[in-house]
């Protein structure tokens, strides 16, 4: 795909897409640190610790992972991966995760950045793409993948625990990527 | 003819050596000329598919209204064996709203089956966008998945979609995000445009603008 992507928000801000890349360091530190503990709990990792930062520039250009951010007026204001596996049973699943800082939200920031991870993953061969969601931290996510076809898979009862220790359901929401004819 | 932004268009050919013969690929075809040719039955219904035009009536209509660009690619017995149609969008559709004759719109092109991969496509290509005025204009194309010949091309709809850009790109179009409701349908379907070199910056900003369907 051809980046960069240039967007116009719903509020005609203009931001664009494109891959991380190295130099990105500092950039992505600070937008992580702008994000709400709430957002970052949700995360696999502590984006915090400067070795998880490190560790993802490690890991720049690898198939395994794939990392998007837009940027606005040269901060980063939203941040995408895709994360695949290259052996094993779930090899055609691909997994992703988007974060927004809280004033680019219901812009379409975060439908254009998951366009653009669904056209990778369909680039990638996957045939369905996964996110796990937690109910009653993650709702506005949920509904807005229910608008671009994703379903809830499976449900997971009491599974995740938010900073205060409450107990909240896990979504499993999965979209099937289409090879060959569309299903409109 | 002089076209609505006032330039006359001037029909050219070229020939395409091809195995099964010569090739003519003829731009700015006018509707008497468009009868006079035989139109290749397999523009029609397949199993999985259904061509844009399955009659040449409909390019003879296309072809009747001034400054619209239809390129044939003719076989050596007369057939049309290829098509291409540039044409100014409707009043109504959200590309009209820059004004009249600043967009036109790659509405089709198509080559019957058995001429593919024979670099007919690439010459229509060729002659679409050659003319004067190109760079006064700006040029798009939308490309919905479900009119795709996938079943023809034996292509998944990523590596059409791949083929369509690779088809596309050495002419000056690029991929661009629009907010198009029917585009957004589906993240295999594509919308490319390619921005005269004489386009004033304040008018790449209303299309950009337009692409997203805000207005500041």
């Amino acid at each position: 795909m051809s980046y960069p992507k240039e967007c116009v928000l719903k509020d005609c801000e203009e931001v664009v897409i494109r891959p991380l890349e190295d130099g990105d360091e500092t950039l992505l530190t600070d937008f992580f640190e702008t994000i709400h503990e709430n957002d970052r709990w949700c995360m696999r990792y502590d984006t915090t610790k400067p070795s998880t930062i490190k560790r993802w520039f490690d890991n720049l250009g690898s198939d395994s992972v794939f990392s998007i951010v837009t940027l606005c007026n040269d901060v980063i204001v939203g941040h995408g991966s895709l994360h695949t596996r290259e052996f094993g049973a779930t090899k055609h699943v691909g997994r992703f995760r988007i974060i927004v800082l809280p004033e680019f939200r219901n812009k379409r920031l975060g439908t254009w950045i998951l366009l653009d991870l669904v056209r990778t993953a369909m680039d990638k061969g996957l045939e369905a793409l996964r996110a796990d969601l937690i109910a009653g931290m993650e709702d506005a996510a949920i509904e807005a993948l229910r608008k671009f076809d994703f379903f809830k898979r499976a449900e997971l009862k009491d599974y995740a625990v938010d900073p205060q220790g409450e107990r909240h359901d896990m979504y499993i929401m999965v979209k099937r990527l289409h090879k060959g004819w569309s299903d409109f | 003819m002089i076209s609505k932004s006032g330039w006359s268009p001037i029909q050219h050919e070229i020939i395409l050596s091809t195995n099964a013969g010569n090739i003519r690929i003829r731009s700015f075809c006018r509707a008497g000329e468009i009868h006079g040719y035989a139109f290749d039955g397999e523009f029609g219904r397949h199993a999985q598919y259904r061509s844009l035009y399955t009659k040449k009536e409909s390019l003879e209509q296309d072809a009747v209204r001034e400054g619209v660009n239809v390129v044939l690619a003719i076989d050596p017995g007369g057939t049309i064996i290829g098509f291409g149609v540039l044409d100014y969008p409707e009043e109504g559709a959200r590309w009209f709203d820059l004004g009249a004759g600043v967009m036109m719109e790659l509405k089709v092109i198509e080559v019957c089956r058995r001429w593919r991969s024979a670099g007919v496509a690439a010459a229509i290509m060729n002659l679409m966008v050659a003319h004067e005025t190109v760079d006064d204009m700006i040029l798009y194309l939308v490309g919905y998945s479900w009119t795709w010949d996938l079943d023809g091309a034996e292509k998944t709809a990523q590596a059409y979609r791949k083929m369509l850009i690779d088809l596309f790109e050495p002419h000056g179009f690029q991929e661009l995000q629009t907010n198009e409701p029917n585009i957004c349908l589906k993240p295999e379907n594509i919308f490319m445009a390619r921005i005269g070199e004489r386009i004033p910056e304040d008018m790449r900003n209303q299309f950009k603008w337009l692409r997203f369907g805000v207005s500041p």
